[in-house]
Formats: C-alpha cells, sequence, structure tokens
C-alpha cells in the first residue's frame, strides 16, 4: 500500500495536484483558525467573552458561519466602479498568500518548493499584494477608497525596504538564500538566529505589521476615519478574500520570520528523525507564538499618523537595518 | 429681587455696585434681575459697548447672543399679561474668567426695518449666534461675512422663533389641553404623607 | 493662475480623472463613524491637508426654543434632558434653579444634595463615555471596554434613583421627585431615595477610580496616543474665550475657572475640590483634564454622601405651578461646558421665551479656526478632543 502511494506521488502531476489541493485548503483553514483566535484572543484582552454561541460553548463555527454568511451576499460592484479591475483586486492579494507558502519548510524534506533563492522569491511575491490593495482603492470610484489606496501605497512601498534588509542579516550569516538552507545553518550553528539578528528580527515584525495593515499601521484602513479605507466598496465574498487573505498573510509571513530567525522546524535537543514527524508541529507551534504577539499589539495599540508611519520607515527603520548589515557583515568575514 | 436703578444712593451690595459701574462705563441703564445683571444699551451703541465691556472690564469671555420677540399678539403659547412694546430685544451675554461676573447687554430693535451692527469684530464667537438669530428671528447683522442658514434647510422660508409662526403640529391637530401636572405632596386637598405601618405595610 | 472653475470641475468629477494632488471636496459625515452624531464637515482638502473646514449642522435641530413657549414647567423639563443626553441629569438643573429664582423659592438642603450627588454621576458618565470614544477614534479599541463597563454602574444608580438612565426626569420645582407607593391611588411618599442607594454609590465610585486608574495606565503612557495627541489642536485662551468654549476645553488651556466656584445654582461652596488645568491647550491635555475631573467628582460625591442632611425632598409648592413675571439667566458648568438658560416667564405655567445656551454649540464654532492646515487624521483627533454632542449643538 505504502509501495503504491510512494509510486503514485512520485509522479509529477500527481503530486503537483496533491500539494495544490492542500496549499487551497491551508488558506481558508489557516485563516479561519487564525481570525477565531484573534476573536477570543481580543475578547479575553477587552473583558468580553467573544464568540459563544456557535458550535457550542466554545464558539468555534464562528468563522465558519461567517464565511457562509459572506459567500450567500449579493455581489454588489459600484455602478462607476472599475469592473475588471475591482473583481481581480482580491485575487491579486490572495495570490500573494498562497505564494508565500509554497517555500515556507514544514521539516526537512517538507516543503512544497525548496527555490534556491527562497528568501528572494518570498519578499518579491509578498509585494504582489501591495499592487492588489493600489488596484482595490482605485477602482472603487470613492474618494474614501481613493484616499485608502493611496495611503497604502505609500506605506507598503515604504515598508517594503525594512522587511528587505532586514532578513539580509539572516542570510549573510547562513550563506545561502534557500529557504531550507538557513534552517539547516541555524541546526549546524546550534543557535537560532535570533540571538545576533534581534535587530533585524525586531525590524521584520514591525515592518511585517506594516505590510499587513495591521494597527498601529492600519491607516489604509483606519476604520474611524476613512469608513474602510480601500475595502469600503467590498462586500460579499470578494471581502471575504480580503479577510482571509490577511489572516493567512498574517501567518504567511509569520512563517517567514519564524524561518529565518527562531530556527524553523528545529528546536534543541530533539533527533534528526523525530524532526520529520514533529517538524510541522513546531513550525506552527513557533508562528502561533507570533501571531499571538500580532492579536496583542492590535488591541493595545493606536494607529500612527502618515508622517509618523514614513518617518518612522525612513528615519529609523532603514538606517538601523543597513546597521545591522554592516555589523552582521564584518562579523562573518572577520570570525 | 429686582432693584430699579434710581436708587443708587449708597449701596454695600457687590452686585449693585458692579452693575452700576457697567453701567456708567458703557453709558446704559443697568438692572439687576433675580441675581442677573442686564445693561440696556442704545442700539447705535450696541459695538462700543461691548468693545469697552470687552476691553476694559475685562469681560472676555462670550457666551451667546438671541433675541425675544415682545409681541403682543402670539400665535403660540400665551402672551405676556401686560401690554408691551412691539419689537425684538436683542440679548448679549458676556463674562469674564476670573470671578465669574456676567452681564447680559440688551438693546432694542425696531420691527419694521430689524437691523444692526455685527460684533464678529469684537467677539469671533458671535458668529454663529448671529447666524442663529438672523435664521430664527430675520435680523440682519451688518458686517457679518456669511449669514447663511445654520440649521434650517436652506429653502426654508419664514422665521421660526417669531412669536407670529404658527407650530405646524398645533395647527394640524388641537393641542389636548394641559395635562394635569402630578399632585404634589403637601398641597390644598392632599393629607401629609404616612409612612408603612403595622396595619398597612404597603401604604 | 489655475482657473478655479477648472479646478472646481477637477475635483468635483468622477475618480477616472489622473490622479494628482489637486484639490478635493471630502465630506466627512453626516453619517461617520467619528462625528458624534450627525455632523456633517465640508473639508477641502490637498492630498491630505485640509484648508478650509465648514461644519454643517442642523441634522439634529430640534426646535426646542420655540417647543418650550408651548409646554409647562414640568414638559419643559423632558424636553430638556434631551438636550446633551449623554449626561442627561445635569441639563435639568440649570432651568429649574431658574424658575425657582423667579419664584423666590428656597430648596431644602437635602433635596440640592441628591442634586449635586447626581450631577457629579452625570458628569463621571459623559467623561467616561469620552474615555471610552476617544482613544478608539486614534485605533485603541480597549479602552472602550474598561470604560462603560464602569459607566454601567453608575447609570444603573441614576436608574435606580430616577428611573431612567439617559433622561431622568428627576427635578421638580422647588426639589427633587419622592418616591411614590405602588398603585395609583396611594400618592403617599414611601421613602426619598432607594434603600441601600447611597452605599452602592460609595462602592461604585471606588470602582470608578480603578477604572480611572486602568484607564490612565493603559493610555497615558502610550507613545502613539501622545504622538498622535501632543501638540495637536493647540487652543490658545484667548482665542477660546472669544469664541465661547468652555468646560474642560476651556481648563486645558491653562484657565482656572470653574463655574461650579463661582456660582451658586447648587452647594458646591460646602466641598473640596481641586480645578485641573492643561498648560498647552492640545488634544492631550484636554484628555488629562477629563481624567482628573472623574477624580475631583468622585471625591466630591463622597463627600456630598458623607454630609447629606435629611428632611423634605420638595418646598411646599401648589399643583399647579405659575412661576411670576421676570427674567433671569443661570449658567451651570455642565460636563460638556457652559450650559445656561435665559428664562422670560410670563406669570403662566410656560416660559415666554427660554433662550438654551448649550456648550457643544460654542466648543464646535472653533473648528473652521482650529482645523485649518490640519492633516486629515488630525481632524479626527481634534474633532474627538472637543467632546461634543449633536443634540447639544442643535437642540
Amino acid at each position: 500500500m505504502i509501495e503504491f502511494l510512494t509510486d503514485l506521488f512520485s509522479n509529477f502531476w500527481v503530486s503537483l495536484a496533491g500539494k495544490l489541493l492542500i496549499v487551497a485548503l491551508m488558506i481558508p483553514l489557516v485563516g479561519m483558525v487564525i481570525g477565531f483566535a484573534e476573536m477570543k484572543l481580543s475578547a479575553k484582552m477587552q473583558a468580553r467573552v467573544g464568540p459563544y454561541f456557535a458550535g457550542g460553548r466554545w464558539g468555534w463555527a464562528q468563522l465558519i458561519a461567517d464565511g457562509v454568511k459572506f459567500f450567500q451576499k449579493e455581489d454588489l460592484i459600484p455602478e462607476r466602479a472599475d469592473r475588471n479591475v475591482f473583481k481581480v483586486a482580491p485575487i491579486l492579494v490572495l495570490i500573494s498568500t498562497v505564494g508565500l507558502l509554497v517555500v515556507i519548510p514544514f521539516g526537512p524534506d517538507i516543503i512544497f518548493r525548496d527555490l534556491s533563492v527562497g528568501v528572494f522569491y518570498a519578499l518579491a511575491i509578498s509585494s504582489l499584494s501591495t499592487v492588489g490593495i493600489l488596484m482595490a482603492g482605485w477602482s472603487s470610484a470613492n474618494k474614501y477608497s481613493l484616499m485608502g489606496g493611496l495611503r497604502a501605497a505609500a506605506q507598503l512601498i515604504a515598508y517594503e525596504l525594512p522587511l528587505v534588509l532586514a532578513v539580509i542579516g539572516s542570510v549573510i550569516l547562513a550563506g545561502t538564500m534557500s529557504m531550507t538552507g538557513i534552517v539547516e545553518a541555524q541546526i549546524e550553528a546550534g543557535y537560532p538566529y535570533v540571538i545576533l539578528q534581534f535587530l533585524g528580527f525586531g525590524i521584520f515584525i514591525i515592518a511585517a505589521l506594516a505590510e499587513l495593515s495591521r494597527i498601529p499601521f492600519d491607516m489604509p484602513i483606519a476604520e474611524s476615519e476613512l469608513v474602510m479605507g480601500y475595502l469600503t466598496e467590498y462586500s460579499g465574498f470578494r471581502f471575504l478574500f480580503f479577510f482571509l487573505a490577511e489572516f493567512a498573510n498574517m501567518f504567511s509571513l509569520s512563517a517567514i520570520a519564524v524561518t529565518l530567525f527562531l530556527g524553523g522546524y528545529w528546536l534543541p535537543g530533539i533527533p534528526e528523525d523525530v524532526l520529520a514527524y514533529a517538524g510541522p508541529v513546531i513550525v506552527i507551534g513557533k508562528t502561533f507564538l507570533l501571531v499571538f504577539m500580532m492579536i496583542w499589539f492590535r488591541w493595545t495599540f493606536p494607529r500612527f499618523r502618515e508622517d509618523q508611519l514614513q518617518s518612522l520607515a525612513w528615519k529609523w527603520l532603514v538606517p538601523i537595518a543597513l546597521v545591522n548589515i554592516l555589523v552582521t557583515g564584518a562579523f562573518k568575514v572577520f570570525l | 429681587m429686582t432693584s430699579s436703578p434710581s436708587d443708587t444712593g449708597t449701596t454695600t451690595d457687590p452686585l449693585q455696585q458692579f452693575a452700576d459701574g457697567v453701567a456708567a462705563s458703557v453709558g446704559g441703564e443697568a438692572v439687576i434681575e433675580f441675581g442677573t445683571v442686564k445693561v440696556r444699551v442704545p442700539a447705535s451703541e450696541w459695538v462700543s459697548a461691548l468693545t469697552k465691556a470687552r476691553d476694559e472690564l475685562g469681560l472676555v469671555f462670550f457666551s451667546w447672543l438671541s433675541a425675544v420677540d415682545w409681541a403682543s399678539e402670539v400665535e403660540v403659547g400665551d402672551p405676556y399679561p401686560e401690554a408691551v412694546e412691539d419689537r425684538y430685544e436683542l440679548l448679549a451675554t458676556v463674562a469674564d474668567l476670573s470671578e465669574g461676573r456676567r452681564v447680559v447687554f440688551s438693546t432694542d430693535i425696531h420691527k419694521s426695518a430689524p437691523s444692526i451692527a455685527s460684533l464678529v469684530e469684537v467677539y469671533a464667537g458671535a458668529n454663529w449666534h448671529e447666524r442663529e438669530a438672523h435664521e430664527m428671528f430675520g435680523i440682519e447683522f451688518d458686517g457679518h461675512p456669511n449669514l447663511a442658514h445654520l440649521y434650517l434647510p436652506d429653502s426654508f422660508l419664514g422665521h421660526p422663533l417669531r412669536k407670529s409662526f404658527p407650530l405646524l403640529s398645533r395647527e394640524v391637530k388641537p393641542w389636548p389641553g394641559t395635562v394635569d401636572v402630578e399632585a404634589m405632596p403637601g398641597g390644598e386637598d392632599e393629607e401629609a404623607p404616612e409612612g408603612p405601618s403595622e396595619e398597612n405595610p404597603e401604604a | 493662475m489655475i482657473d478655479q472653475d477648472l479646478v472646481r470641475h477637477l475635483s468635483e468629477s468622477s475618480v477616472s480623472v489622473e490622479l494628482e494632488t489637486e484639490e478635493m471636496t471630502l465630506n466627512i459625515g453626516p453619517q461617520h463613524p467619528s462625528t458624534h452624531g450627525v455632523l456633517r464637515l465640508v473639508a477641502r482638502v490637498e492630498g491630505e491637508r485640509a484648508f478650509d473646514v465648514q461644519p454643517v449642522i442642523g441634522y439634529m435641530h430640534r426646535g426646542y426654543e420655540k417647543l418650550s413657549e408651548v409646554r409647562t414647567y414640568p414638559q419643559v423639563t423632558t424636553l430638556v434632558n434631551r438636550i446633551d443626553w449623554v449626561s442627561g441629569y445635569a441639563n435639568e438643573i440649570p432651568f429649574i434653579v431658574a424658575a425657582e429664582r423667579i419664584l423666590g423659592l428656597e430648596v431644602p438642603e437635602r433635596a440640592q444634595y441628591i442634586r449635586l450627588i447626581l450631577t457629579e454621576m452625570a458628569r463621571i458618565s459623559s467623561h467616561l463615555i469620552f474615555m471610552a470614544s476617544y482613544p478608539l477614534e486614534l485605533g485603541a479599541a480597549t479602552p472602550l471596554f474598561f470604560a462603560l463597563r464602569e459607566r454601567e454602574r453608575v447609570l444603573d444608580l441614576l436608574e435606580g434613583v430616577t428611573g431612567g438612565r439617559f433622561h431622568p426626569n428627576f427635578n421638580r420645582i422647588g426639589g427633587v421627585k419622592p418616591a411614590y407607593g405602588s398603585g395609583s391611588s396611594t400618592r403617599k411618599v414611601i421613602q426619598d431615595l432607594p434603600e441601600g442607594f447611597l452605599a452602592e454609590t460609595r462602592e461604585a465610585m471606588d470602582k470608578v477610580l480603578e477604572a480611572a486608574e486602568e484607564i490612565e495606565a493603559l493610555v497615558a503612557g502610550n507613545e502613539i496616543i501622545l504622538a498622535r495627541t501632543k501638540g495637536v489642536g493647540v487652543l490658545p485662551a484667548e482665542v477660546a474665550a472669544s469664541y465661547g468654549v468652555s468646560g474642560p476645553n476651556l481648563r486645558a488651556s491653562g484657565v482656572r475657572f470653574d463655574l461650579r466656584k463661582v456660582e451658586d445654582y447648587l452647594p458646591y461652596d460646602r466641598f473640596d475640590f481641586e480645578i485641573p488645568i492643561g498648560e498647552n491647550g492640545d488634544c492631550w491635555d484636554r484628555w488629562h483634564v477629563r481624567l482628573l475631573e472623574i477624580r475631583q467628582s468622585v471625591r466630591i460625591v463622597q463627600q456630598a454622601i458623607d454630609g447629606i442632611p435629611s428632611g423634605p425632598l420638595q418646598a411646599k409648592v401648589p399643583k399647579v405651578i405659575k412661576v411670576p413675571q421676570g427674567e433671569t439667566y443661570v449658567r451651570a458648568e455642565n460636563p460638556k461646558g457652559e450650559m445656561g438658560y435665559y428664562l422670560i416667564s410670563n406669570g403662566n405655567q410656560g416660559p415666554y421665551r427660554l433662550k438654551i445656551r448649550s456648550a457643544s454649540f460654542s466648543n464646535i464654532s472653533i473648528l473652521p479656526w482650529i482645523l485649518e492646515g490640519v492633516l486629515i487624521p488630525d481632524i479626527i483627533a481634534i474633532m474627538g478632543s472637543l467632546d461634543f454632542v449633536l443634540g447639544d449643538v442643535d437642540r
């Protein structure tokens, strides 16, 4: 039986279909789990209970119910909106999220595709969502959406640079851009890179929050000012795409941080052969820790103003990241 | 307790002294109405009186400005029991920010040509109050930058707070009559209140 | 020079023109999450900077001044506590005191103390709503729940005494309303305050102090809040005075002036409390002054509960009250600012003319001045810090 399965999956097309299926299922699953975690955690922080009735006492079926609700809503497109662009925008954002999941190593050989330029590819495809957001803001034919889209463009482009610069430290230390290569380098070195690259880690988390447009960087959405920013005119399943994409993106970016800084699927003291089974669990565990931190920030802080946001990126994060690269490079060469 | 402006004499009441001081300074007549100092000035002295109030008397806080429509015949409510001279009385209250002294300045405007100089140059806050008075009473304020409607839609005709402006709901449906106010304790046909007693615990 | 007509045409046309920073006319409201009601701001913006903001009000105008001419005094009380609905009880007081002054009535001490306690509780309730909604406008969603949780305690107490959370109708000319026995035929006074009211109020005040500590810890030291509110929307004291801005907004600009210390509509002179002021007159100071005022109000309530005398709740008044001819102006320190009533009575059961001076009307008349050249997120921050309510603006 096992032989039959391994033979079957060694066929390229079958394994491709299998991988596509898993990735396609992962997005809604991860989105729902993290969405539910956000609802419950934010409730605990605010002296509330959170979802309670849907699906028994824990309310775990809340997001399933929300998903179904979104799907059965009327598909509204504003009259003066640019129809094709309006429809394509959420799909682009989802594509970028899915693309990110492809290069995350869940175990020693468990990865959808190990690219030798994994880091480069990951950063490139995560910036595809910027285009999607701009398209959403522009095509909505609504002044509020336009302003949200413009703010989003400025913010996302500004924070791309710290995001990229922050990971270069880890790449230098590992000597390779392949994601599995970086994890293996951390296993060989015996410590996760965050110990040396704490600046890089900090900058990466801040820039990731800005890329996700989460508070404290949610100017583009800014609920109390622009109603919903670039998302104002989206309803029904298009809004669901954005919604799921945000949570899945949280997962993806956190998983990248885990891989590059926190040691990926490795925990000290666990032998190699166990890692093949425990690896995914470890990765998901560490990722959820980072996701918890992001949720915690969202409900504690207010939002930055646009100019404060920009000055944080350009005047603080980029110089610190450059210094980090310099020091790491010197460390690598001379030691 | 009202006091007439004629018994100035030697009075030790600080409020009366203050009122007389204000009246002397701006050239008007002071009256104390139940604890409120009211100074009447002629309409031509309106702006100069309030400028003096702001500069010399320290009354820098602009509280409000509005008008009263004194009319012998009214469309709504009850008229004044004595005969009144038909006019608009413009009221402006200013105060200071140290001892809480406040003065209500008042002047009369003819109904036939209701217009007066605007106070916008003296107190910036008069802007919106004068717009409201214009909208509600039809008083023209010369020198006001923008006498557009404040509350009412632009297409609204008429000046609602004039006594000659009827309440539409009263025209359509008659007022059911004064509803009897609830009985007061110890009134003429009420006995003194008793609490719960042994035989009657629910009183 | 740019052709003004062309600019106007471009700014009002659809979005599919080329994207340069031209002037755009942005309508904030009347349906908007942050405008505290139906306020509409017509802002001409260039990029993110607004340069000509005109408020459009009147969406909530109910014509109270006209209506009060056809109502009796107790009926006007029901109208009047709907002006500033967040601090319902405090609106009734100056009106009733004006009528009592013209009548020459002496209100019993116990009634005055009860009025004072309830007014201070209304002030706490109004400031807690501000504590809840202001960080929400800046983006922080959590203080909302802490503040509103404590406000529920205060509102429950208010409901227990007066029967209404927001519109108490508890004042009568000559005092406050006693609780009657059940059944419409027995109009005998059972008790004046509900049993245990004073003890529960004391507990609630302690809880309010704790909540104020919590909110201060969460909000006051937060760098992002400081960056969003310090130096934003500075209001100099002279400008504030000439526009008629009053209350915590004026005190945040450094003017140590509180109507509770200079007017005698309630016996505040028997209690010991401070007047907090701010230094710069920016949004941060306006927030901070209101937090400190919550603490002072709690202090006053605790002193009042300790010293409340016994006695009747209402002076002897006839069944149908006619206020003799006269006019007077009574003003009070409402949570939002100075609220005053100029009452002209004509000897009948209702007023001849009632001019309502509401605090928020003057407070927001300053918006065109203060919002000149300001970034759009700051518009929201400044508007929120002025703490107005549309019922108070439009009457």
